[in-house]
């Protein structure tokens, strides 16, 4: 004992004595510190508005988070204290003495611990001071709990340290080298990494033992809070028993992991060799051989030669300095690619770029061709930090590299000038960066073959390789060579490069935007299949030479600065330096010319020619913009009833002109004398009206103007609008380029035009950021029956229906597309008209413009008046699902005619746009659909969710869920259309690929549906009272609707959906007064009237309430039965609560109709071989079920057709 | 060749003064620098190798201004640093076939000629592809004079060449020193007094970054010729007591008794025998009158 407490002593008094120790401490006091202090910083302030700063599950998520980080941590404390003895040497002095294993070992041991829990200790002290920050968000930090800090700490931060340490203390203790003990920190830190990409990338919705392996904690984090709502994430703690979502997931994890430790502590103890002789030996291996080779040589015959030289003529000249050029860089290469360390991170680039380049083909969750942007997104993401590490840490190494080894004094008298042997350094540095993305794009070539993707685009690999991602690590090699030129230690120099890197992103989240002076930074750019680099080329290629030429430029100062003798004060090497100036000016002087030149342009093109604005810049606008006008959102306008427009689109320069007029009528029952306008882009000129008018305000930017009328506009009465509209591109802006204009692949719609009055489109939505700019909580929407809202269309509050005439031309290699029916198509002045009309249909105020290079593919179905043109309008280079989205189209054509009502049109288009945006939408006959989902897609599975026949049919749906029935701007209304285009969706789906197919869909849209509603901002709504809460509308919305068909029938549902439709359709479209649009009443109204009464409940738990399922099954015994049929009783449970909009649960009393099911087959495969409904009444309940075959698997609600967050434990294995 | 050095001073960050107004003449032949530790050697050394700006002071080689011309002067270099090490994993041949380009030594016959003798010289034949980082010491050392060497220097630093060095490679490398400092400039510092004697021509002896004392090892000898007085004694006591009486140069231990040397103008006492001066007693006397200053 006293001699464990003196090697216990010995060492808290090394590390108390180490800075290191300390800066470990500041390292994670600044972490937590900057986590509550700022919204913008962690996970949690960046993420969710509600979840508490300070509260359980931030504390939790922070410290696993620091708990990943500090792995390097805990080796480097623990592994150190385990080799001391042996880098020293002092190990022949301790063993020879009578020293205990044990205190040995356990004082080294314990005193580490005892230091790293100190060190992360700073971790508490950080968030406890964060919450102090003055200018700290005070609604987001709640009141102090003991509980909250130290459960988490001691559970998660504590624990790790101790099995970690114990792992990394008898690793290095029982290999003794030194190199294992530096890399199995970053090893293990990087093969997480790894897991944790890899296992992500899968989408696989395990829980269980996902959450129970990790050893860092962040899976299972994830896991067990997955479906917590804000008020569990600022109560709970994660529970270390067996409640919860996750039952056990936490509990196991950590004993599992704690018994790691103490096995490794055991291994320890019983295997380190105590003894001198038995660590000492070094008698053999190849060290030795070598060793006794040398021994040799040295003793070898000494002939005594005449003590003379040879004549050499040494030359200086050109051909000189190019030779010592070479030779310096074959010494400097050499080293880089000698250095065991280098290749230990091309290996981890190597399976980074393998193991992402594996799942480019996977983006959310569904399996999409690799097509080379997302190959190279994918391996040059896992690649960027190996070539940004490689060029830190190679710019330090060379250019230390003489004063490392000692080699400076002969070095540096050597007869060459600084800029050769500089030169020498930072070429090799860009050979070996060459290299490393040669690697990446054979890695990335390689993995595309892999995965049977053939259209190799290696120009597109090499511009994006070598051209934006090279000067971009070569810059910061410079800048990297720069620091270490000037700081008098390595150390130094690479905690100032890493500073320099990290404060980057944090200046940017605090709108510190500006390219030209964060340093190497590029302007947001995204490539596009169909676009290329399109227009983002000027501003990269400006913003990569203006910073590479910064750096040249600072790579001439470090040349300067070069060192050479030992002179190390600042002042003896700017005395230098100054001296070597005149040399180096005319580089330095150019490079500045250039990024003088290049910056300049770059400012006069994102500074002068465009406004910049900051993201805080554009929020403040739309702030006050709200402040300033949001007083006139329910002043009477007049609606628009028509609009015919001309447009000229101008895809090379970006640009559109146009000219156009919108009738405008006064459906108001009183007169209107002031016509309101937005105009939020600024693209509206020449405004005039067909009777006297004048301009009484406007404001700035023209973002409002107000026209007052000599003659007020009488109820009933109309006056045409009429207007110029152009955008017209300018140059280029900092990072915001707006998605809409491209070379190929133009696509803005209606919002580009005058909008009529207030438009609450504009306002924030995030409460963070309201905050932020002192507005208060975003309006709610008005309560059904509301007399103004009920008026108002919910998608285009400025009109009800309108008639639409459109001319559109582009140029001639692109075709122009409106929706509406083309008239007439000409070419003219070298343009490529189209003129498109509706007809007599009534549409939407709802329109859209696209032109680009497209090919396209016909095909045609059957409807009311003749056959429908179906249409895929698609970049030639993404044919794959085209055949499917005309299949799509064609059933769903076929389907939803049959039940709902006829199509309103004669064809139906899809309409391919560049990946700057990800969605489709809905125009009349009219979906732009987006290259970055559906045309890529590609089922590798049939068990895969078929992505692409989803969004079409989906999208197809809103023809009539949205451009034939339409609710009022009132609560509930936008289920009306999302949540029936879900389920049209889901219905086509089902009659595609039959009802077992379905439950993968439902267990991924209740997925999202359950991370939706934990990641609310503001609070929940039931389903018919749904306000802008997506993950309602979408997933939980579309699951309420197909269990309610599934349980009741779907001809039920879909008879309920007819009647719906036909009576409320195309409200409004008639006459100049406003009647109320329908709304979530008059359709649940309708379901009610063909739901049969005992299953009432479902419309009351799905649409007016928030009901959370807990289905179990306990247990399932089969006996086999003398005929040879087998008998299951299945023992099952099954709770039932009610969640406030907060996430507040009370129970329910259960009266609930639930399936029981028996299946044959392995899970995830099985076959029904009995499906029915059993009503519950009681928590507990046993059932009986007689089947034919041997069954394997049983349970209660099988296929979640219910919302049940524990969605794994509802079948079981079938015992005998 | 000749090095004319003026003025020379030189005082580091840390308030050290290393060198102090220090002056010297090398003409084409071995200089011998002696002095102990600290006294401003590798300073100046230093300050010749173009590696150190002096404070004050000037350099001229042959009327070129060293401190001003840096580079020309580093063509005509072979230096010798006090302390070095080696980059790892690099054998003695390619990193001195490295050192020859640099040197200028781009042709490459002549270069694979020179790198060989040289490698012959300093015995390191055998050994030429292994790492030097596994060489011994004394390899090492060697390794260190034979990149002194490359490309025929005319101006040569070797700052403590035979530390560490057994006596037949001693031997072996003051001859081939002696045989090059026929034609060159080498100004070799150590604190071992019969590598000057054996070798230089001419000697300085610097302390506190001065020259004590410049001039050929022969005179400075002629100077105490029968001035050198030794004696033994048995105990401590008896040598303290000398000490504090008579101007003591050095004394031994041989064979468990002191062996006093003392610098006398007549016989110092009884059991006093003359003694040939030495230049040991020349560096010695000379430290002592220094200290005494």
């Amino acid at each position: 004992m006293p001699q464990f407490l003196e090697f216990l002593r010995f060492e808290l008094k090394l590390r108390a004595k180490s800075p290191s120790t300390y800066v470990y401490f500041l390292m994670w006091f600044a972490f937590s510190f900057f986590c509550v202090a700022s919204e913008s910083f962690g996970p949690v302030g960046n993420s969710n508005g509600k979840v508490l700063l300070n509260g359980p599950y931030a504390n939790t998520l922070n410290f696993t988070l620091a708990g990943l980080f500090g792995v390097i941590v805990v080796a480097a404390i623990f592994g150190t204290s385990a080799l001391r003895d042996f880098q020293r040497d002092t190990f022949q002095i301790v063993f020879t003495k009578p020293v205990g294993r044990l205190a040995y070992l356990g004082g080294r041991w314990t005193g580490s611990f005892i230091t790293t829990v100190f060190a992360f200790s700073g971790l508490l002290a950080g968030t406890w001071l964060g919450t102090f920050a003055p200018w700290a968000d005070r609604t987001r930090i709640g009141p102090n709990h003991l509980a909250f800090y130290l459960q988490p700490f001691l559970t998660i931060t504590v624990v790790q340290i101790f099995y970690l340490g114990a792992l990394f203390f008898a690793v290095a203790a029982l290999t003794r080298r030194i190199v294992v003990v530096y890399v199995q920190g970053v090893a293990l830190f990087m093969a997480y990494l790894v897991g944790l990409t890899a296992f992500s990338a899968t989408r696989s919705l395990e829980h269980f033992w996902s959450g129970i392996l990790d050893p860092v904690g962040l899976l299972m984090v994830d896991r067990v809070t997955r479906y917590w709502t804000v008020v569990e994430r600022n109560a709970r703690l994660l529970p270390l028993d067996l409640s919860g979502y996750s039952p056990g997931v936490f509990l196991y994890n950590r004993l599992l992991w704690l018994a790691v430790g103490v096995l490794a502590l055991v291994v320890v103890v019983v295997r380190f060799p105590f003894s001198v002789e038995a660590l000492a030996a070094r008698t053999q291996g190849r060290r030795a051989a070598r060793q006794r080779e040398l021994d040799a040589a040295e003793g070898a015959s000494r002939r005594d030669r005449p003590a003379t030289l040879p004549e050499v003529h040494p030359v200086y000249g050109a051909a000189t300095t190019l030779a010592q050029y070479r030779s310096l860089t074959r010494l400097r290469l050499r080293t880089i690619l000698r250095d065991v360390p280098f290749w230990a991170l091309v290996g981890l680039l190597v399976v980074f770029a393998i193991n992402n380049g594996h799942f480019a083909g996977r983006v959310g969750g569904v399996n999409v061709w690799p097509v080379t942007y997302l190959m190279l997104s994918a391996v040059e993401g896992a690649a960027m930090l190996f070539f940004l590490i490689v060029a830190a840490l190679y710019a330090a190494e060379l250019l230390w590299r003489e004063r490392d080894v000692r080699f400076d004094g002969i070095h540096d008298a050597l007869p060459m000038p600084e800029w050769v042997d500089w030169s020498a350094r930072f070429t090799a540095i860009v050979l070996v960066e060459a290299m490393l993305l040669a690697i990446t794009l054979l890695v990335g070539v390689f993995m595309q073959a892999l995965d049977g993707f053939h259209r190799f685009e290696i120009a597109h690999y090499l511009k994006e390789l070598y051209l934006v991602a090279f000067p971009q690590v070569i810059g910061f090699a410079l800048f990297a060579m720069f620091v270490q030129s000037l700081v008098s230690n390595k150390f130094v120099g690479h905690a100032i490069v890493i500073g320099v890197f990290v404060l980057q992103s944090v200046l940017f989240n605090f709108g510190w935007e500006n390219t030209l002076y964060l340093p190497g930074a590029v302007p947001a750019f995204t490539y596009s299949d169909m676009n290329g680099y399109g227009h983002f080329v000027p501003a990269l290629a400006g913003a990569l030479v203006y910073w590479t030429a910064v750096f040249a430029f600072l790579g001439i100062v470090s040349i300067a600065y070069a060192r050479r003798g030992p002179e190390e004060s600042l002042a003896a090497r700017t005395r230098a330096a100054l001296a070597r100036a005149p040399r180096l000016a005319p580089a330095a002087g150019a490079c500045l010319a250039v990024a003088a030149g290049v910056g300049g342009w770059y400012y006069y093109n994102a500074h002068v020619l465009n406004e910049y604005l900051t993201a805080n810049d554009r929020r403040r606008i739309a702030a006050d913009y709200e402040r300033a006008f949001k007083r006139y959102e329910n002043l009477p306008q007049p609606k628009i009833t028509a609009v015919d427009v001309s447009v000229d689109l101008d895809p090379p320069h970006r640009s559109f002109h146009g000219s156009g007029s919108f009738t405008l009528v006064n459906k108001a029952d009183a007169p209107i004398a002031e016509i309101h306008l937005t105009d939020a882009h600024q693209t509206v000129s020449n405004v005039r009206f067909d009777r006297p008018a004048r301009l009484v305000s406007r404001a700035a930017r023209d973002i409002y103007s107000i026209y007052r009328l000599d003659t007020p506009l009488a109820p009933g009465e109309s006056v045409r609008l009429r207007f110029d509209v152009a955008h017209v591109t300018r140059g280029f802006t900092d990072g915001q380029e707006p998605a809409e204009f491209a070379g190929n692949g133009t696509f803005f719609d209606m919002e580009w035009f005058p909008v009529i009055g207030y438009d609450a489109n504009l306002e924030i939505d995030d409460p963070r950021r309201r905050r932020e700019q002192g507005l208060g909580d975003l309006e709610d929407m008005a309560p059904r029956g509301d007399a103004v809202h009920s008026r108002i269309n919910l998608f285009t509050t400025q009109s009800d229906w309108i008639s639409y005439h459109t001319v559109v031309s582009t140029t001639t290699d692109q075709i122009p597309v409106a929706p509406g029916y083309p008239l007439r198509d000409w070419t003219a002045n070298g343009r490529h008209y189209v003129e498109y009309g509706m007809g007599p249909t009534p549409i939407l105020d709802f329109f859209a413009y696209l032109s680009a290079r497209y090919a396209v593919k016909r095909a045609t179905a059957d409807g009311p008046e003749g056959p429908i043109s179906l249409e895929v309008y698609y970049d030639p280079a993404h044919p794959y699902n085209v055949d499917e989205m005309l299949e799509a189209s064609r059933d769903g054509l076929a389907y939803f005619q049959s039940v709902y009502s006829p199509y309103q049109f004669r064809q139906y288009r899809i309409l391919e746009f560049p990946r700057y945006r990800t969605f489709a939408q809905s125009f009349p006959n009219t979906v732009p659909f987006s290259e970055g989902i559906g045309f890529i897609t590609r089922l590798k599975d049939p068990k895969d969710v078929d992505l692409t026949y989803f969004v079409t049919a989906h999208e197809l749906a809103h023809q009539w869920w949205a451009h034939q029935l339409v609710g009022g701007e009132v609560e509930g209304s936008n289920m009306m259309s999302e949540t029936l285009a879900q389920y049209s969706a889901y219905e086509l789906m089902q009659r595609k690929h039959g009802k077992d197919y379905m439950r993968r869909v439902l267990r991924h849209f209740l997925d999202r549906y359950l991370r939706g509603r934990a990641g609310e901002v503001r609070r929940e709504r039931p389903l018919a009272l749904v306000q802008r809460e997506a993950y309602v509308w979408y997933e939980k919305g579309g699951q309420i609707m197909y269990t309610l068909a599934d349980t009741i029938g779907v001809d039920r549902v879909n008879a309920a959906l007819h009647d719906f439709l036909m009576q409320y359709r195309y409200a409004n479209a008639q006459g100049t007064t406003e009647q109320p649009y329908p709304d979530t009443r008059q359709l649940e109204a309708a379901l009610r009237a063909h739901t049969p009464p005992e299953y009432q409940y479902l419309i009351d738990d799905g649409f007016d309430r928030i009901v959370l399922y807990d289905n179990k099954a306990l247990s399932a015994v089969a006996k086999r039965r003398a005929d040879g049929k087998y008998v299951v009783t299945l023992e099952v449970q099954a709770r039932k609560v009610q969640a406030d909009g907060n996430g507040n649960e009370r129970p329910m009393p259960l009266d609930d109709v639930i399936e029981i099911g028996v299946f044959k087959g392995a899970g995830d495969e099985e076959v029904p071989l009995d499906l029915h409904r059993e009503r519950m009444t009681a928590e507990h309940a046993t059932y009986t079920v007689v089947v034919d075959e041997k069954p394997t698997r049983a349970g209660i609600d099988p296929y979640n057709k219910l919302i049940d967050r524990i969605a794994d434990d509802n079948v079981v294995d079938v015992t005998e | 060749m000749a090095l004319v050095i003026k003025g020379l001073s030189k005082t580091y960050p840390n308030g050290v003064r290393a060198l102090d107004d220090l002056s010297l003449t090398v003409g084409n032949h071995l200089f011998g620098l002696l002095g102990p530790n600290g006294a401003g050697k590798s300073s100046l050394m230093r300050t010749i190798a173009t590696l150190q700006d002096p404070d004050a002071g000037s350099i001229e080689l042959d009327g070129l201004d060293v401190l001003a011309n840096k580079n020309e002067v580093r063509k005509l270099l072979g230096y010798l640093p006090q302390e070095f090490g080696v980059y790892p994993k690099i054998s003695a041949l390619d990193l001195l076939d490295h050192l020859a380009v640099l040197k200028g030594v781009t042709a490459r016959g002549e270069r694979k000629e020179m790198v060989e003798a040289l490698l012959h010289q300093t015995n390191l034949w055998e050994a030429r592809k292994k790492a030097l980082a596994t060489y011994s010491g004394g390899m090492r050392q060697r390794f260190g004079i034979a990149q002194a060497l490359l490309a025929n220097p005319k101006l040569i630093i070797v700052d403590e060449p035979t530390a560490g060095l057994d006596p037949a490679e001693r031997n072996r490398f003051l001859n081939l020193l002696a045989a090059i400092g026929r034609r060159v400039t080498v100004i070799l510092s150590t604190h071992i007094v019969d590598d000057v004697r054996e070798l230089c021509p001419r000697m300085a002896i610097i302390a506190s970054g001065r020259v004590l004392l410049e001039g050929a090892p022969a005179d400075a000898l002629a100077a105490l010729e029968g001035r050198i007085w030794s004696r033994v004694v048995a105990s401590d006591a008896e040598l303290e007591a000398l000490k504090a009486e008579l101007d003591v140069v050095s004394s031994h231990l041989v064979g468990g008794e002191h062996e006093v040397r003392v610098f006398a103008q007549g016989s110092p006492g009884a059991g006093f025998a003359p003694a040939p001066a030495g230049l040991e007693d020349v560096y010695f006397l000379e430290l002592a009158r220094h200290g005494r200053r």
